[in-house]
């Protein structure tokens, strides 16, 4: 092909390269994969995090077809390096996300590694994992005038409540 | 003629002795009363004719042990946060100096400890409470504005209410000729029409520390003022009385106010309701429910709004312990 200047230059390429090559890539891909599927939480660098992302929900997706289907039991045999993790797979991942039509990750970010590299760390996990949760809602003081005013709302309802049921 | 002479005289003799009670209109006693309060002001600040320095020492997280030089007599709680960022000038509602609540725009007279309370801290009490009486007050000079110059409105001790209990009250006694007069849904929003004006103007609570008989000269045409002044000045340590200042009326407290009236938001005037005949005629209290600027709350109601869905569940205050006159 021709060597112009607009190959060096990546302005609006989303693929990310990772490894030695797409097949390379493709083989990372699928490592991590197979240890979220494993351990339900993983900590790797951003991008592989973000990358890995689309195909665990795509796996997800297969996996709801149902082990009786061809093309899902494929699909899960070849992204799932360790073998023992295809019953899981169908068994516990799949049923756990049949209500919910997508978004079955949850990527949060961590402070950098502490070796040389110093690389951006990404945490992946299935969502409804049996860990405790990564970030906990901030909820707002006690005390403040909002909650004050509640409070005092919910107990007089409470009160009201309580004067009807004995009436 | 002679007759005609005494008789002129009699009447101007009984004239005379009720110069006391003639009313002035409203807004000129509210000029008046401001006109006091402006002297006592620039009296209290002649104290000092030449700048001397105090030490302020902060005691805000993050900025432990920090000394502020500023000027006795001058400098403001206010004005020590305008020497530290934007943030701290825009959400400060109410100082503690030396572990005591001061009045953000009340000057400081000695080197102190100064620590600047906001609505989000962890400890919120005191700025709680100050802001219902700051809402409070409000609601209180919205009344006096809202009535025509025939009727004459009459504001009582700012009642101390709890925050849990859900609203701000404040009890007026109304002219006599509004005795069959009940507020319909119209007046109330039109009450808080007029709230939201004075919160947009945003007008400083300025504090200023009397003594009794400047306090009395201030509110010379209103016996119940001039009760509620002896009372509070008995019960101060020093005897001093605070007054506030919004706009162009002068009202007394029973503790701080928040610095600005654009510190409230989402005002809404609730209720007036009647708590029978007191003292001073037919009390009425009238209720109201406000949110800060900094903890604003959008909630979807199906019916009518979120302070009136809050409020409807409330039952009218008990009335007053004073017994009725007896007649």
């Amino acid at each position: 092909m021709r060597l112009t200047i607009q190959m060096l230059i990546s302005h609006g390429r989303v693929a990310r390269k990772m490894g030695l090559g797409p097949e390379s890539r493709i083989n990372m891909l699928r490592n991590i994969l197979t240890g979220l599927v494993r351990h339900e939480r993983i900590e790797t660098t951003r991008g592989r995090a973000d990358e890995v992302r689309f195909y665990a929900e795509k796996l997800i997706d297969y996996a709801k077809k149902g082990d009786t289907d061809e093309k899902a039991m494929k699909m899960a045999n070849f992204w799932l390096t360790e073998k023992d993790l295809i019953p899981k797979l169908f068994k516990v991942l799949a049923p756990r996300f049949e209500t919910q039509p997508k978004a079955y990750t949850r990527m949060a970010r961590i402070p950098n590694r502490e070796n040389l590299d110093k690389a951006a760390m990404a945490v992946l996990e299935y969502k409804g994992n049996p860990f405790p949760p990564l970030q906990t809602a901030k909820r707002d003081n006690d005390l403040t005038l909002i909650n004050q005013l509640l409070k005092g709302y919910r107990e007089q309802r409470a009160q009201q409540a309580a004067a009807k049921v004995e009436a | 003629t002679m007759a005609c002479r005494t008789v002129c005289q009699l009447l101007q003799r009984r004239l005379a002795s009720s110069a006391a009670s003639v009313r002035l209109s409203a807004a000129e006693e509210r000029g008046r009363r401001s006109a006091v309060f402006s002297r006592e002001q620039a009296r209290q600040r002649s104290l000092y004719p030449r700048t001397e320095k105090i030490e302020v020492t902060l005691q805000i997280p993050g900025l432990q042990g920090t000394l502020l030089v500023m000027n006795k007599g001058l400098s403001t709680p206010h004005s020590c946060a305008r020497h530290l960022t934007e943030w701290y000038v825009t959400s400060s509602a109410l100082a503690l100096v030396d572990g005591k609540p001061w009045s953000l725009h009340q000057p400081l007279t000695q080197s102190c400890s100064l620590s600047l309370l906001a609505f989000k801290d962890t400890d919120p009490l005191l700025v709680n409470q100050a802001y219902w009486r700051s809402c409070a007050a409000l609601l209180g000079q919205v009344l006096q504005d809202a009535f025509k110059e025939d009727f004459s409105v009459e504001l009582l001790r700012l009642p101390e209410v709890l925050v849990t209990s859900g609203a701000f009250c404040c009890d007026v006694v109304l002219d006599p000729q509004l005795d069959a007069w009940n507020p319909s849904e119209e007046s109330l929003r039109s009450l808080t029409r007029g709230a939201q004006q004075l919160i947009h103007r945003d007008l400083p609570w300025e504090p200023l520390e009397v003594a009794p008989p400047v306090a009395l000269e201030v509110f010379s045409h209103s016996r119940c003022k001039q009760e509620e002044v002896e009372e509070k000045s008995a019960q101060s340590p020093k005897g001093t009385v605070i007054l506030y200042r919004c706009g162009d009326h002068v009202l007394l407290s029973g503790g701080p106010l928040v610095a600005r009236t654009g510190l409230c938001s989402q005002y809404e005037v609730t209720a007036i309701h009647r708590l029978g005949e007191g003292k001073w005629g037919l009390h009425r209290r009238a209720q109201g429910l406000s949110l800060p600027l900094q903890q604003q709350v959008r909630v979807e109601v199906p019916t009518g709004s979120t302070n009136e869905a809050i409020s409807d569940t409330l039952t009218p205050p008990s009335a007053p312990e004073q017994t009725p006159p007896q007649q």
